[in-house]
């Protein structure tokens, strides 16, 4: 256990003016950058960290956290405002925070997302700062065979954001597998699916992808419907109520219980490392309006839905840091760059580091707990610019939107290759869209088919292909069938639809 | 590839750079360092510190840029048809690179011959790790115990350390399955959490022989780790087998004479900063190794006939 004077000598390390401010530059750009679409603030990490070189070591990771929770923020910006998510992950929060902004309630939409993305993140914050440690060691047990099977209760949780026919979700679901299946294939190596372009050895670029589904496929279909007439992206009415602009608390508390589930589904997931929060922010999505008293209202400008999102995702940020800073290991590629800051600084992340660097550490935690309150001050501040923005004409906002895809995503993927893949996907995107095919399920599948398919070919092997070795791994076995339950009340619930519908 | 005759190239490189100093030569414009890896991992770190020091040392203008795909091929693909002046060098590592030109030389738009080389960053050090508490201390040991239990998963991250495993199988008839993972510290993870009785690691687990959770059972390399010298390796203990990955240099073939000079040597520069020296010592836990342009050449056409062998042994 670590001396509570170091602890204390770690957050006094953390609160001084230096740190604050980079703490404050790093969010700043990491909700600029999220909000670009194409660029996040995983590239802007990756950038800064040969500069982080010459700070100390707490100030360089200050800041490269402050712009990984910058970005968590500033990604939900321009999915609610124009229904092109900056980040991925941000996705979900789209479903219901543009209906909102449409309704032209913008900054009560990002508002929400911004409250819900700090209480997410400040959640899994307080998890890693307090039981990090037991958690690493359960989560060392959780081995492929049981993120094998959380994923397929993943799966079975997020079928409730299918839409009105299971055929068309179905088939969404497996084009999204069939793209994730693009390169060396995980247990192999043998290419698949490349065309002679080696580009594609490592699978379809996943920004590339995901900014022409979401974001390029949307602007394309702004600009066709638009009519020439000079209109503003979102109309706010002139005289608008107090209320409409605003979060009140009791509209914050009534979406507690959401955020504590988005918060719980985005740290255990974090926990996890490889799952993601792209996964989380849907699962909670759905989880969220599968368990409301009235589910049609989501997708309709909910704050529920625009709180279950973010709470999952930003609260993915969080959890991360446990199996980093205990084991070594990162738990996605935000997490991957932290690492190599640490390392860069000859600080070595494993068993040691707490006894070793117990100092640092708590540093780092109470950096976190600065960025999160700068989250919220940047927050407030720039959402008022940003919605500004938007009431600029729509020919002006669509066509730098469009600039800033193309550039984010030759500056993510190493050229104009990204650039290609990203349009031929905008076009694919378009097209399921106009024909009723949900992309959200084409993208959830195509982000979870590659970890999917190396975790049932490590399960495989470990299990030696044996079902009865399952006996060894009850939380797999006791997924399972929590899946098939979900399953079940799935098809009731749709069955209980029908029925209303023909009645 | 002995180190003698590593050392022997190196030493000839020297010279040879030395006698040859361009001072004149001076890029067209801006170089571009094509880096094979997306950012944020080991190589890209690599790539982007050297650029800094080559811009802080030489004055000129270096431009990191990712070309992520396929562990460097997607990059070397591009570099193959870059103009040879000198505006345009990329970082890859040694292994992809070889195995893909065994495995689909004939598919490649590029062979070792497409490329002038102009250096190394350093060696990777591969090693095989299991739980402190097993009851084996080699591979021996750990190829006995398998046979003993029906088999054992080991965990890999890349293709040669998948042939080594089935290697040792041809050899043994050990029943060891291998189990594909992404990286040095997933393979960790799973030797932790009991889900593999051992892996390969290429630094993931130094901490963990520290903290005396693991333990070393074999180098992988050609040579014995330079953090545990009394460890055999995988040679030493009767399999004739090993991999060495390395962090190299290259441009288009047929760079001029006094550009290929300058280059290399404002390369042999930056790797021996302090800035490039602690990264390599901190990220991959060990030293530099810049076997100059004669030497990556050398150790290239050697790996390529290693690699041969090793896909010929299954």
């Amino acid at each position: 256990m670590v001396d509570l004077s170091v602890i204390l000598a770690g957050f006094a390390d953390a609160f001084t003016l230096t740190n604050l401010l980079f703490v404050f530059a790093g969010v700043a750009l990491g909700q600029l950058v999220g909000a670009i679409p194409g660029i996040g603030p995983v590239m802007a990490m990756a950038i800064a960290i040969p500069f982080t070189f010459a700070l100390s070591p707490l100030a360089a990771i200050a800041f490269l956290m402050g712009i990984n929770k910058g970005g968590l923020v500033g990604g939900a910006v321009p999915a609610v405002l124009i229904n092109t998510p900056g980040t991925p992950d941000a996705a979900a929060t789209a479903l219901d925070g543009h209906p909102l902004a449409k309704q032209g309630k913008p900054e009560k939409a990002t508002k929400m997302a911004l409250f819900a993305s700090v209480t997410g993140d400040t959640v899994s914050d307080i998890v890693l700062i307090t039981v990090s440690a037991p958690l690493a060691v359960l989560a060392l047990r959780m081995g492929p065979v049981e993120v094998l099977a959380l994923m397929i209760f993943a799966f079975t949780v997020i079928a409730g954001l299918i839409g009105n026919s299971v055929t068309k979700g179905v088939i969404a679901a497996a084009l999204g597998l069939l793209c994730a299946t693009v390169g060396l294939d995980p247990e192999h190596a043998t290419p698949r699916f490349y065309f002679g372009w080696f580009e594609l050895y490592d699978g379809l670029p996943l920004a590339a992808v995901a900014i022409g589904m979401l974001a390029f496929s949307e602007i394309i279909r702004r600009i066709i419907a638009s009519r020439g007439i000079a209109r503003p992206a979102i109309e706010i009415p002139r005289d608008q109520d107090r209320a409409d602009r605003r979060v009140s608390f009791a509209e914050y508390w009534a979406c507690r219980y959401v955020m504590a589930r988005g918060a719980a589904i985005g740290t255990a997931l974090g926990a996890l490392p490889g799952i993601g929060s792209t996964a989380a922010a849907f699962m909670s999505y759905a989880a969220a309006k599968r368990a409301d008293k009235d589910p049609d209202s989501f997708g309709k400008g909910n704050l529920k839905g625009i709180a279950a999102a973010e709470s999952a995702n930003s609260a993915v940020m969080g959890a991360n840091l446990i199996p980093l800073l205990t084991l070594g290991i990162p738990g996605s590629i935000g997490a991957a760059l932290i690492i190599s800051a640490l390392v860069i600084h000859g600080i070595q992340p494993g068993p040691l580091l707490f006894e070793q660097q117990g100092r640092l550490v708590y540093g780092l935690f109470g950096a976190m707990i600065m960025a999160n309150v700068m989250n919220l001050i940047v927050g407030q501040l720039g959402l008022r610019l940003w919605t500004r923005v938007v009431r600029a004409p729509e020919a002006v906002v669509f066509s730098s939107a469009i600039l800033l895809c193309i550039a984010g995503v030759a500056l993510s993927t190493g050229g104009l290759f990204g650039v290609a893949i990203m349009l031929i996907f905008a076009a694919l995107g378009y097209a399921m869209t106009s024909f009723g095919y949900s992309v959200v399920i084409f993208i959830i599948a195509f982000f979870l088919g590659d970890r999917f398919e190396r975790s049932l070919s490590q399960a495989l092997v470990i299990t030696n292909g044996e079902p009865s070795a399952l006996i060894d791994h009850p939380v797999a076995i006791l997924l399972i069938l929590v899946s098939l339950i979900s399953l079940w009340r799935f098809g009731l619930s749709r069955r209980r639809a029908a029925a209303g519908d023909a009645s | 590839m002995t180190i003698k005759h590593l050392a022997g190239a190196l030493a000839a490189t020297a010279l040879l750079t030395v006698s040859a100093t361009a001072q004149d030569w001076s890029p067209p414009g801006s170089i571009e360092l094509q880096i094979g890896f997306g950012a944020g991992g080991e190589t890209d770190t690599l790539g982007r510190v050297i650029a800094n020091q080559m811009e802080e040392q030489t004055g000129w203008t270096v431009v990191p840029q990712n070309k992520p795909g396929g562990g460097g091929i997607a990059m070397f693909t591009g570099l193959v048809n870059a103009p040879a002046d000198g505006s345009v060098i990329g970082l890859g590592v040694s292994m992809p690179v070889l195995i893909n030109l065994v495995l689909r030389g004939d598919e490649l738009p590029f062979d070792l011959d497409s490329f002038d080389y102009l250096g190394t960053v350093t060696r990777a050090q591969l090693a095989i790790v299991a739980k402190a508490d097993q009851p084996f201390d080699d591979i021996p040991g750990l190829v006995d115990y398998a046979k003993a239990n029906d088999g054992a998963a080991i965990a890999f991250d890349a293709k040669p350390q998948e042939l080594l495993v089935l290697a040792i199988n041809a050899q043994d008839d050990a029943g060891l399955r291998p189990v594909s993972t992404e990286s040095s510290a997933e393979m960790v993870q799973f030797v932790l959490g009991d889900q593999v009785l051992a892996s390969f690691s290429a630094g993931a687990h130094l901490p963990y022989l520290e903290s005396g959770d693991l333990k070393l059972l074999a180098s992988a390399n050609a040579d014995r780790h330079s953090y545990a010298p009394d460890v055999p390796t995988l040679r030493e203990q009767g399999y004739n087998l090993y991999v060495d990955p390395y962090f190299y240099f290259a441009a288009p073939a047929g760079l001029p004479e006094d550009a290929r000079a300058a280059l290399s040597e404002a390369l042999a520069n930056a790797i021996a900063s302090d800035p490039v020296r602690e990264i390599v010592e901190n990220a991959l836990i060990t030293s530099v190794n810049n076997l100059g342009p004669e030497g990556t050449a050398t150790m290239l056409d050697e790996g390529l006939v290693n690699v041969g062998t090793l896909f010929g042994a299954n």
